[in-house]
């Protein structure tokens, strides 16, 4: 049995044809030759094949592609450019987040998604928001560390397109 | 079913309850295997992990997004949680975090944010697994199991839902619709324990909820539920018994105890052992007329 899906994926609309219980993680590494998100376990304890469906972090390998008819993915590829990173992905690379990097797409997935909600997270909420994603290189605390950097630069730079967009006076207060 | 196998499965997605219900009730009567698809954090793990099969696989449905299974309400005195609702969903409800506290508290211990995202209490309930961490939060409540079919709607109390390992009173064609909740008043007691190997991604090895009323000391209402620790969620009537009427500060701990242990039947197997599980129940039921006691 094969289904045509049509969905958005990283901002553009894809149609898939495919069997309908292709797991969507195999969907993206195939036929839409998205191959950032990586299969770790296969069976949603690691977190690795994380991506974003309207706007909620799910485990690729858990989800059909047929209940994506319609739907949003983003993919880590979908966060930034190779050449212009997210703060996030830029912060990863900076503050050792990312060794061997099989978590990472996952780990970015996760962090993309509380920074949505909380620009300004503390550790222990970062530690949460990566609960579901293991890492077994980095001990969890550079990845921390780069998550909280990228909050802050966020911030920084929100911050600074606020006052560049307002009155002199108001940005000198 | 192994993972090759999933793109063998014949797939159907439902426009609305009515159809399901037929369609279910259809295959039913020509003998044929229906399989509904919610989150698939159950079943797609399932099939992941298992070995390869041959023959015929059953019709994969997908309710993950049937509207009729997805709404929360509130109506003055019941809540009414839709079975295709997740976690995340359930958690971020204002009608679930104040009437249904030990509900929301509960979600962030299933598995990690990922599963949260995905995972549905009818998926809980439907699976019956003893571990179920959402079967032992809405048994403290003691609620009802609202079920649709050709035959119309049924209501069955989750007591008597759950009938055995992985088994339960649903007939093949019936649909979970809803749990409903009757809770205490706002701000009543309620307790969740979750003991696992770690705080996430960890499947429990006891995990108590509890809900609870109180007229100055008296316990006027207590509903209790206890994973991993039986064949099905423990209810543990007789642990129960022992407090309802009385004062938690006059609790004879040795008698607790040993009501505990006759309520549960602790087994080892992967994740634990008996003797460890009987340990951490008594515990945990220690701690819960502890708190109680210190309202
Ligand atoms: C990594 C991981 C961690 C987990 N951690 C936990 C945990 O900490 N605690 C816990 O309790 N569980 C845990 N689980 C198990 C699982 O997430 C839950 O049981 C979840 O509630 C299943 O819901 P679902 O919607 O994903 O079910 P699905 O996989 O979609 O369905 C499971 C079964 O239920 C049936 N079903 C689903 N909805 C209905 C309905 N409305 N009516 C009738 N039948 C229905 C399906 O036919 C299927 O047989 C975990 C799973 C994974 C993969
Ligand atoms: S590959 Fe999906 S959670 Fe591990
Ligand atoms: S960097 Fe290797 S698993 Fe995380």
């Amino acid at each position: 049995m094969i289904a045509k899906v049509t969905l958005t994926v990283n901002g553009a609309a894809r149609t898939v044809e495919a069997p309908p219980l292709t797991r969507l993680l195999d969907a993206l590494r195939g036929p839409l030759g998205l191959t950032g998100a990586k299969e770790g376990c296969g069976e949603g304890e690691c977190g690795s094949c994380a991506v974003l469906l309207d706007g909620v972090p799910v485990n690729a390998c858990l989800v059909a592609l047929g209940q994506c008819e319609g739907r949003e993915v983003v993919t880590v590829e979908g966060l930034g450019e190779p050449r212009h990173l997210a703060p996030l992905q830029a912060c990863m690379a900076e503050h050792g987040g990312a060794q061997c990097g099989i978590c990472t797409p996952g780990m970015l997935i996760a962090a993309e998604s509380l920074l949505r909600s909380n620009a300004q997270p503390s550790a222990v909420e970062v530690r949460r928001a990566i609960a579901g994603n293991l890492c077994r290189c980095t001990g969890y605390d550079r990845i921390v560390a780069s998550v909280l950097a990228a909050a802050e630069a966020l911030r920084a730079t929100r911050g600074a397109s606020v006052s560049a967009g307002a009155p002199v006076r108001g940005a000198a207060e | 079913m192994s993972v090759v196998d999933l793109p063998r499965y014949p797939f159907a997605r439902a426009g609305s309850l009515g159809e399901l219900c037929s369609l279910v009730h259809e295959r039913c009567a020509s003998g044929e295997r229906t399989v509904l698809l919610a989150g698939g954090t159950d079943f797609m793990a399932e099939v992941s992990q298992s070995p390869r099969r041959d023959g015929p696989l059953p019709l994969v449905v997908d309710i993950s997004r049937l509207p009729e299974l997805g709404a929360i309400e509130w109506d003055g005195r019941t809540l009414r949680l839709g079975a295709g609702a997740t976690y995340r969903e359930l958690a971020e409800h204002h009608a679930v975090r104040e009437h249904a506290p030990l509900i929301a508290r509960m979600t962030s211990d299933i598995g990690g944010p990922t599963i949260q995202a995905r995972g549905t209490l009818g998926g809980n309930l439907a699976t019956a697994s003893p571990a179920a961490d959402g079967v032992a939060a809405l048994a403290a409540y003691e609620p009802t199991v609202v079920l649709a079919s050709v035959r119309g709607e049924r209501k069955v109390r989750m007591a008597d839902f759950h009938t055995g390992y992985k088994r339960t009173s649903r007939a093949d064609d019936e649909i979970i619709t809803a749990i409903e909740v009757a809770p205490p008043p706002p701000g009543s007691p309620w307790h969740w324990r979750k003991v696992g190997t770690r705080q996430a991604q960890a499947i429990a090895k006891v995990a108590l909820g509890a809900v609870a009323a109180l007229d100055g000391t008296r316990i006027t209402r207590l509903g209790l539920g206890m994973a991993s620790v039986g064949p099905t969620t423990a209810l543990l009537p007789k642990t129960r018994a022992l407090l309802v009427d009385g004062s938690p500060r006059d609790v004879d701990l040795a008698q607790l105890d040993a009501a505990v242990a006759a309520d549960i039947s602790p087994i080892d197997d992967i994740r634990s052992t008996g003797a460890y599980r009987l340990h951490v129940a008594k515990a945990l039921v220690r701690e819960l007329v502890r708190s109680l006691a210190n309202l």
